[in-house]
């Protein structure tokens, strides 16, 4: 008899890739064979493997099409089965699996359509922390300026994106006509994030998405006044900087100003 | 390890298994239930909605927590991190019990996501008893086990599956989850006869009862969850009530979700039977905890 492990590895085996061994190891039941009684679990498998990226991903289901989802939904589950304890985290790869797929080489907005999908999930049930206020800059001490860090809310999330891929999700977020993909003349910067329990996105210009990507790295003040200098000239840097701040405040992005001097 | 006086939990009455989409239902209304069960899982994330609306309900119910990932019956080390945040979720909430499956999830590097069933073997047993031990002792409580619908058995098993589960029971100083509707759908796929199987059972260590729908494929049955009661499984519910009394009963719904309204009506025909089956006593006092269920 094999221990128990060994069972458990061959009707793994089994359940993945009907892989050889399990057979001889189940009996058959008065109706129903040794093998049909395993194909009940391999479909299971993959049926609630599918389901989970459907439920993660439906614009993305409406745009290719339950028969094509069904296909690259098999696909991913074999390129990337679950390690996870919850099935929560089970299409974290997706996107990078579309992006390197055979066949979706010709629709790059399928993969970014996915990444769009997987951050706002992320954005959904991220950590809660309180936003600041427009008071709390105005209690930072002129002198201090230089070396603070923001620190922003747990939700935020930065993607750039070829494709029109938000449209197409806001059309199959109302159940409308799914929009046609269509590139833009240029990558556009995307901000995801939350505000109690809503999720927002928008695009950023250029000097914007610079600025919060380097606030996200943990960079000073006087370090993204210097940055923006590549744009714009000396004398308004701090003015932008400053009105970037007010926005991100606004948006309730911002939630700590670390004014130590580390 | 754990007081042997009373092992099981006060009762709670009648309840039902949250779900999202019924969120809103739940908090407008207010249904007099007596309590909720929550999959933990779906609550182990750091913030937003699921955790806002749950915080909301636990201030006017009591919640019990039921996983799906502990995989007790694996043959991987127990997942530490996983207990970790069961435990965090635990400490949030306060659940009046936790529990999760009697079964395996998946070999190492993979979960398969399924509640797949064990051979009922004398290594099997000692081995999750065990485990059952370890994660009593982390959580400083006694978990409850559930059976789980099964749809193979395999050659290697030495022991009908009620045995192994009072044995279980036993040996690991744990109570029992008794999912009325596996019962019977394991019963039809393997042929055995699901009255000697709740028979069988420990009196003292079955402290809920599972109830679901399920689906006839003819050959075999599958617990799909999706569909409302039969008669078989509700024949089946008044026999356990009869053996174990007033033990807490809810109804788990997770596919072809209902109007709230519709599966407290099919609450209210579990209340039914459990008024009709106890002694008067008995039934007043477990059928208070949830009264006004629309009979």
């Amino acid at each position: 008899m094999p221990s128990l492990r060994e069972l458990q590895q061959s009707i793994q085996a089994y359940v993945l890739a009907r892989g050889p061994g399990a057979q001889t190891e189940v009996l058959a039941s008065p109706s129903v064979s040794a093998e049909t009684r395993l194909e009940i679990y391999a479909n299971a498998y993959r049926v609630r493997l599918q389901e989970a990226l459907a439920g993660d991903f439906p614009a993305l289901w409406a745009m290719v099409g339950a028969e094509r989802f069904a296909h690259l939904a098999a696909a991913y589950t074999d390129a990337y089965p679950s390690g996870h304890f919850s099935i929560r985290y089970f299409g974290q790869h997706l996107h990078a699996f579309l992006a390197s797929s055979e066949d979706f080489r010709n629709e790059p907005w399928v993969s970014e359509l996915a990444a769009f999908e997987w951050r706002l999930g992320e954005a959904f049930d991220a950590a809660h922390a309180p936003p600041l206020t427009a008071e709390s800059l105005a209690q930072i001490a002129p002198a201090a300026w230089a070396n603070i860090r923001l620190a922003l809310h747990p939700s935020v999330r930065r993607l750039d994106l070829g494709w029109n891929v938000t449209e197409i999700w806001q059309a199959a977020d109302r159940h409308e006509t799914p929009g046609t993909p269509l590139p833009y003349p240029h990558p556009l910067a995307w901000l995801i994030w939350r505000q109690e329990l809503k999720t927002f996105f928008r695009s950023l210009e250029r000097k914007e998405a610079w600025a919060l990507d380097a606030v996200l790295n943990g960079t000073r003040f006087s370090e993204l006044c210097e940055g923006l200098c590549r744009w714009l000239p000396e004398h308004e840097v701090a003015q932008r900087a400053a009105g970037f701040l007010r926005r991100w405040i606004n948006d309730r992005l911002v939630t700590a100003i670390d004014a130590g001097p580390g | 390890m754990f007081p042997i006086s009373e092992k099981r939990f006060p009762a709670l009455g009648f309840g039902l298994g949250l779900r999202k989409e019924h969120y809103e239902a739940v908090l407008a209304g207010q249904p007099a239930l007596g309590w909720f069960e929550i999959v933990s899982e779906n609550y182990m994330v750091a913030g937003g909605k699921p955790l806002d609306y749950l915080e909301r309900i636990r201030a006017d119910y009591p919640l019990v927590m039921h996983g799906v990932s502990l995989s007790i019956g694996g043959t991987d080390p127990l997942d530490v991190g996983y207990l970790k945040q069961l435990k965090t979720l635990a400490d949030r909430i306060e659940p009046a019990w936790i529990s999760d499956h009697l079964c395996w999830t998946g070999v190492k590097p993979v979960n398969l996501h399924d509640l797949m069933p064990l051979p009922y073997t004398a290594e099997a047993l000692h081995h999750v008893a065990g485990r059952v031990r370890q994660v009593q002792e982390y959580l400083g409580r006694r978990i409850l086990l559930e059976n789980v619908s099964s749809y193979l058995d395999y050659r290697a098993s030495e022991m009908p599956e009620w045995e192994f589960l009072r044995a279980l029971a036993e040996e690991s100083d744990c109570l029992l989850l008794l999912d009325i509707n596996n019962v019977y759908v394991s019963a039809c796929n393997h042929a055995f006869d699901p009255y000697t199987y709740i028979e069988h059972l420990p009196l003292t260590r079955v402290q809920q009862f599972h109830l679901a729908g399920h689906r006839d494929y003819g050959a075999y049955r599958i617990d799909t969850h999706d569909e409302p009661i039969i008669d078989p499984v509700w024949d089946l519910y008044g026999r356990a009530i009869t053996l174990f009394g007033k033990v807490s009963t809810m109804i788990e719904r997770d596919d072809n979700i209902p109007p709230f309204e519709d599966l407290l009506a099919e609450l209210a025909q579990a209340e039914r039977i459990a008024t009709q089956t106890l002694p008067p006593h008995d039934s007043s006092e477990f059928v208070k905890k949830s009264t006004a269920l629309g009979i």
